[in-house]
């Protein structure tokens, strides 16, 4: 772990911190509904793990192809693991639904929350950038 | 034909709609794998842009692995909510016609 690319690291705490902040939220309109019960919190949090951790590999997965010398070799290893993933997320899903008996639609909606996390990123790029400008411009002052 | 075979090939058809919904998991490693590739030329034209091209890389194959988890949650749904509603919905269609 300690080879790892810092981008991997930043990205997947940005996205830890959505799932949190998102799950809470779809805990909160569950007991608004009076739907809530233990199946949806099991749900939501074995879900929701899932889906960071799948978040992780894949940063890790593409930040190790990177390194790769050869394109060819890259793609294949991505391909590869892309599957297994997707297959891995669904056999987690699977157990949740069918053997620990969490509520289905509390287990899938927290597979989405990285993409919603990722639908609200070029705002914070959009806040960055311009302080990033301001710092390069007074570099250029100096 | 009679109401277990009815619900027997309905549950058949559901699983089938699974299994077609999951080819759409394909696409998304397939174009990843290509992205990957594409940045692995990129970066042995720049190497200094190694850190700019990962962190975009990760955001953009996140994005694109959506389309499987998309299938992947559709095939859940026809596997585990929808033998419920159409199995009872059957039955009562078979109960209001006798």
């Amino acid at each position: 772990m300690s080879g790892m690319d810092p981008a991997v690291r930043k990205e997947t705490g940005y996205i830890a911190l959505w799932v949190i902040l998102l799950s809470v939220m779809m805990e909160a309109v569950f007991l608004i509904i009076r739907k809530w019960d233990l199946s949806v919190l099991l749900g939501n949090l074995g879900s929701a793990a899932a889906a960071t951790l799948n978040f992780f590999l894949l940063a890790w997965t593409v930040s190790k192809a990177l390194d790769k010398e050869q394109p060819k070799q890259a793609a294949q290893r991505v391909r590869a693991t892309a599957s297994l993933r997707l297959i891995g997320l669904g056999a987690v899903c699977a157990l949740l639904i069918g053997v620990a008996h969490t509520n289905v639609y509390a287990t899938l909606i927290p597979l989405l929350f990285p993409r919603i996390a990722l639908a609200f990123r070029p705002m914070k790029d959009r806040n960055r950038a311009p302080a990033a400008a301001e710092e390069e411009g007074s570099d250029l002052i100096d | 034909m009679d109401i277990s075979m009815a619900v027997g090939l309905m549950l058949g058809l559901l699983g089938l709609g699974a299994g077609i919904a999951m080819i759409a998991g394909i696409g998304p490693g397939i174009g990843e794998g290509n992205a990957v590739a594409k940045a692995c030329e990129a970066i042995g034209r720049q190497p200094e842009s190694k850190s700019d091209v990962t962190s975009t890389l990760i955001m953009g194959c996140a994005i694109a692995e959506t389309t499987g988890l998309y299938a992947l949650i559709v095939a859940i749904l026809l596997i585990f909510v929808a033998p419920g509603s159409f199995v009872g919905l059957l039955k009562d269609t078979v109960n209001a016609l006798k």
